[in-house]
């Protein structure tokens, strides 16, 4: 038996004449996410429609609540002059969540691509920059890299692209190792079930050999970590880092 | 169709769709959850805030009554106790004028019981004197047996009465 464990499928390509770019594809990192886009809208205007000032449904209650979290996160973490990020913020956690979960009904995650997190990891290092330039001037933003002194200029340019680097692999790594460990697990529950059913002689045998019947249940567990738990905590954690690295931005 | 790409790597193409697919979450969730969930939480404040507002103008009326009737009470006791003022008064002036006309009738009545017993007292002393006059004018007869002058009788009548009033 072989296990395989690659990257993105690529359903077809539109060939253009782009250089460095090269031709469209149109993977199943893009298609996943426009499914994931679509599920958390659909949520949304499900949470959202018919709201009412008083007697409200539990429906509304959840809405409200969701958005409360959300004001709670980025203002508690970064104050009330960052209200503008709350719908960045959310958006970006949402996506993440459900694309970490999706996993769960047998799609491939979006967030098992790198590209995924390098976009969300690019944006946001723009945004923190933008803070920076923002605060401090552009001058005061160059300045700020030969602190403490000069010969540090190299490790500070370092440490700050080191930041992007590190949101997107972080987040990147957790969910691939989810991908390729449950890949892993299914692979070797199928074959320890298939020799094991393989012990009853005969024809049966052989034909129970093909059920791979461990694999119900026992990855499951499993799935309780890398795809429930790492799935929730790495969201959580780049959102973190995002309103962190931009409050920090904004400090003089 | 088996096309896959690296497992780690980033596709150009994904990468520019993912920051386009990043931005329009951002805008969906915008304008389905955030949007219509905040101005939803404003009106419920808007309502809130309306309310207090409507309890504090009525607590404002209800004192500005409490104030008002308050006064009106304090007023309306003045003129009770004026009233009740005047009315002693008048019913002062009037007892004391009842007493006044009372002692006066009293008076009244008293002098003319005096008179009346001072007339009746002279009435009786004439008839006494009368009576007296006729049983000594008897008396005199039988005593004298003889007839004296009508003058000397009349002297002799005066004379015994003159003793008689001095005696009583």
């Amino acid at each position: 038996m072989e296990l395989d464990v690659s990257g993105a499928k690529v359903f077809f390509t539109i060939p253009t004449d782009i250089p460095v770019l090269g031709d469209i594809q149109i993977s199943e990192t893009m298609l996943v996410s426009w499914l994931v886009m679509a599920l958390i809208t659909g949520l949304c205007i499900w949470l959202t429609h018919d709201l009412k000032v008083e007697k409200i449904s539990k429906r509304q209650a959840v809405a409200e609540y969701l958005v409360e979290m959300a004001n709670k996160f980025v203002i508690g973490n970064a104050g009330e002059k960052f209200r503008k990020l709350i719908p960045f913020v959310a958006a970006l956690f949402v996506t993440s969540v459900v694309s970490n979960l999706i996993s769960l009904i047998g799609l491939r995650s979006p967030t098992a691509d790198l590209s995924t997190e390098a976009a969300w990891a690019v944006v946001v290092f723009i945004m923190i920059t933008a803070q920076k330039i923002k605060t401090g001037g552009l001058g005061g933003y160059l300045k700020g890299f030969t602190t403490p002194i000069a010969v540090m200029t190299p490790f500070n340019i370092l440490s700050e692209l080191a930041t992007p680097v590190s949101m997107a692999c972080r987040h990147f790594g957790n969910i691939l190792s989810g991908v390729v460990i449950n890949g892993l697990i299914y692979g070797a529950l199928a074959l320890a079930s298939s020799a094991l059913l393989g012990l009853i002689p005969g024809a049966v045998g052989d034909l129970l050999s093909q059920i791979p019947i461990l694999d119900v249940g026992i990855p499951a567990v499993l799935s309780v970590y890398f795809d429930w738990f790492s799935g929730f905590m790495q969201a959580f954690i780049f959102c973190m880092l995002t309103v962190m690295y931009i409050a920090n931005a904004a400090e003089e | 169709m088996n096309v896959v790409q690296d497992l780690v790597g980033i596709v150009p193409w994904t990468f520019i769709a993912q920051i386009a697919n990043l931005f329009i979450q951002v805008y969906l969730i915008k304008r389905f959850l955030f949007k219509p969930v905040n101005k939803i939480i404003e009106e419920r404040r808007a309502l809130a805030d309306a309310k207090i507002q409507d309890a504090d103008r009525a607590k404002e009326e209800a004192e500005a009554m409490k104030a008002e009737y308050e006064q009106n009470m304090l007023e309306a006791k003045a003129k009770a106790s004026e009233i009740l003022q005047t009315a002693q008064k008048t019913a002062a002036v009037q007892s004391e004028e009842i007493l006044k006309e009372a002692a006066a009738q009293a008076a009244a009545l008293k002098s003319k019981a005096e008179s009346d017993i001072a007339q009746e007292k002279r009435k009786a002393v004439n008839e006494i004197k009368d009576e007296i006059g006729g049983i000594a004018v008897e008396i005199a007869g039988k005593v004298i047996e003889r007839e004296i002058s009508e003058e000397d009788h009349a002297k002799l009548i005066d004379e015994f009465i003159s003793n008689v009033g001095e005696a009583s």
